[in-house]
């Protein structure tokens, strides 16, 4: 009977009740959208850091470090990069050789990192092939030729077939330089990288370092994220000699995005859904004082507080819960479009969002444990809210009350 | 004779500690079973204090209420509550019923507080709504019922809790004077058949007439008990 009287007692203010629904109703959306917008642009970031920069795990010799300076080398590594394809769930495998080093041309130099990769293999691992803005692709027969990004060239004014000369260490320390040809100028959705990231033969820089079968990084791709852990431990289990880490160690500045992204969407839900907790708690408190003749005869009649409570509590979790699944819906359904059509940012933000290694499109996606995770605040929002109400009410003396 | 409310020394004092108000006055009340009792007197004289102390929703400023031997005067709140769902049934002036339920709703809503199974429940329900002659009107909300109507329901949910007796607050003040007359006649009949008490302040006359026992109020004492020997 209390569920009965909490429902009819919805429907007897219909406008109102439909405000704080249809409220109840885009605040949810409005937060899972802002959720929905969150997670894309990590997952964006993700796929990014995976498919253009890094790939799922890489393999360094056992002194590596993150700095960059004295790179150890990787020995025989075309037995292991034939040892990698080999292993289930991996797609792609990629031996890179790394030097820090200075390129100049006539008019300027840059501080870059210089990336020696075997041509096809990296097509394979990273998206570098395709994000070639201008010229080929490793396709003439010369063998110094460089790949750099669009950054890097507007700055130093270079063009397809500029000389530029690559200065670096070898494996000796001595200092080396070499004349390159720009083959091809790419562009990737990190500006960044692209400024300080040049790509030559793998063949070219080794013979340069004065490495031979040595390789200083193995880029290994799999068929997906999920098996990161799995082959992670199979590969670092059949090359105990070797480091195997995955991408979030490689650069854990991209796993701190997602989560601080998953904390801040989180932050505007909460903000969301206590705007809307005062909505229910106004018109809550506008019903429950508008009923206090009845409230008091409910209570001379015998209804105990606890009844009562539960009453009002009925009410407002009613009240909230109509509203949620159109809240749902609505954001399940913009959500899945926009997930398919992406929102271009380009007009708004420029380039400022590839300087930071993200898309300019954006494809929202939101995965049920989150739609979850909000319905529950939700819920939470409805019962918090509840109770100011619902005391008011129980403060009521019935003498007091019906006497109005 | 079976006491159902045996009243000491009652008074309410409002604002004790700015203006003073004696609302009731040192009143000894005892009722017994199967009276059909009226509380008259002017407006103010405390006869809705004295049946808010009576029925429990209001707390007397000195003086205790024994109510089929227990006293109810220092029960707290809940129990207070949990009293009242079983001992003793209300009609209020304005009637009171919930608007959101129909008649049968309304009359089965007290049954439910008090966990009464659910088929004992409906044979209840149509036997009180039939007995006040509502039986046509069982699933119909309080809004489309008239006013004498509604205090019929009002009288029939008062009577579902089985109660030791009914308190009603000027029943008949927002009636016409056939529906009056005709709730009276149920009050009376079910005084005379069911042996239920009632006890009802009003100021009117057809309702005094019709009552065995007559407590004038005034100044919140009493003035006069006196008892009538022409009834219904």
């Amino acid at each position: 009977m209390i569920t009965t009287i909490a429902w009819r007692n919805i429907w007897r203010n219909k406008t109102r009740s439909i405000v704080i629904m249809t409220s109840v109703a885009l605040g949810l959306w409005a937060g899972a959208f802002i959720a929905a917008l969150y997670w894309g642009m990590g997952q964006e970031r993700m796929r990014i850091a995976i498919e253009n920069e890094i790939a799922h795990l890489q393999v360094h010799a056992p002194d590596f470090t993150l700095e960059f300076t004295n790179i150890p080398a990787i020995a025989n590594v075309n037995e292991l990069t034939a040892q990698i394809t080999a292993m289930q769930g991996v797609k792609a495998v990629s031996a890179r050789t790394i030097a820090m080093g200075m390129l100049a041309t006539a008019t300027g130099s840059a501080g870059i990192q210089i990336n020696g990769i075997e041509p096809n293999a990296e097509a394979a691992t990273s998206q570098l092939k395709s994000k070639l803005k201008e010229g080929t692709y490793f396709e003439t027969k010369k063998t110094n030729t460089v790949l750099v990004g669009a950054k890097l060239a507007k700055k130093l004014k270079l063009k397809l077939n500029s000389k530029v000369v690559l200065t670096f260490q070898d494996k000796e320390d001595n200092l080396v330089s070499a004349a390159f040809r720009v083959e091809g100028i790419y562009q990737s959705y990190n500006t960044a990288l692209d400024e300080r990231n040049v790509y030559v033969p793998i063949t070219t820089l080794n013979n340069l370092l004065g490495l031979q079968h040595e390789a200083h990084e193995v880029a290994v791709l799999l068929q997906s994220d999920d098996l990161t852990p799995s082959v992670k431990a199979a590969l670092a289990a059949q090359n105990p000699a070797l480091k195997v880490q995955d991408w979030k160690e490689i650069s854990p500045e991209t796993g701190l995005i997602l989560s601080t992204m998953g904390q801040a969407s989180m932050v505007f839900v909460v903000i969301i859904l206590l705007a809307l907790a005062f909505g229910i708690i106004n018109t809550m408190l506008m019903a429950v004082l508008e009923r206090t003749r009845e409230i008091g005869v409910l209570m001379a009649l015998g209804m105990n507080k606890l009844k009562l409570f539960a009453m009002i509590l009925t009410e407002t979790f009613m009240l909230v819960m109509v509203g949620c699944p159109f809240g749902l819906l609505l954001a399940w359904a913009v959500i899945q479009l926009l997930a398919r059509k992406g929102i271009d940012l380009t007009a708004i933000a420029g380039q400022t969002m590839q300087d930071f290694g993200f898309s300019n499109v954006i494809y929202p996606g939101l995965p049920a444990s989150q739609y979850l995770q909000i319905v529950i605040l939700v819920v939470i929002t409805a019962v918090v809210s509840a109770f100011f109400p619902a005391i008011r009410a129980l403060r009521l003396r019935p003498v007091e009350a019906i006497r109005g | 004779m079976d006491t159902v409310i045996d009243a000491h020394n009652i008074s309410k004092v409002y604002n004790p500690d700015t203006i003073p108000v004696h609302a009731v006055n040192n009143v000894h009340l005892h009722v017994e079973r199967g009276e059909f009792t009226a509380l008259v007197g002017p407006s103010g004289s405390g006869k809705t204090t004295l049946l808010n102390i009576l029925g429990g929703l209001d707390h007397p400023t000195s003086g205790n209420v024994v109510i089929n031997g227990t006293d109810i005067t220092h029960l707290g709140s809940n129990k207070l509550i949990d009293f009242r769902l079983h001992n003793i049934g209300f009609v209020f002036q304005s009637f009171n019923l919930i608007p959101v339920l129909t008649a049968r709703e309304n009359v089965e809503f007290i049954m439910l507080l008090q966990n009464v199974p659910k088929k004992e429940r409906d044979q209840r329900v149509v036997a009180l709504l039939n007995e006040v002659g509502l039986s046509d009107k069982m699933d119909v909300r309080p809004a489309q019922l008239s006013g004498g109507q509604q205090q019929r329901v009002a009288v029939a949910r008062a009577l579902a809790s089985k109660p030791q007796f009914i308190l009603a607050d000027e029943p008949t003040a927002n009636l016409d004077s056939a529906s009056a007359f005709n709730l009276l006649d149920i009050m009376a009949k079910l005084n005379r058949e069911e042996n239920m008490t009632f006890i009802f302040s009003t100021h009117d006359q057809r309702v005094i007439e019709r009552a065995r026992r007559v407590i004038t109020l005034v100044d919140g004492s009493i003035a006069s008990d006196t008892a009538q020997t022409k009834t219904d």
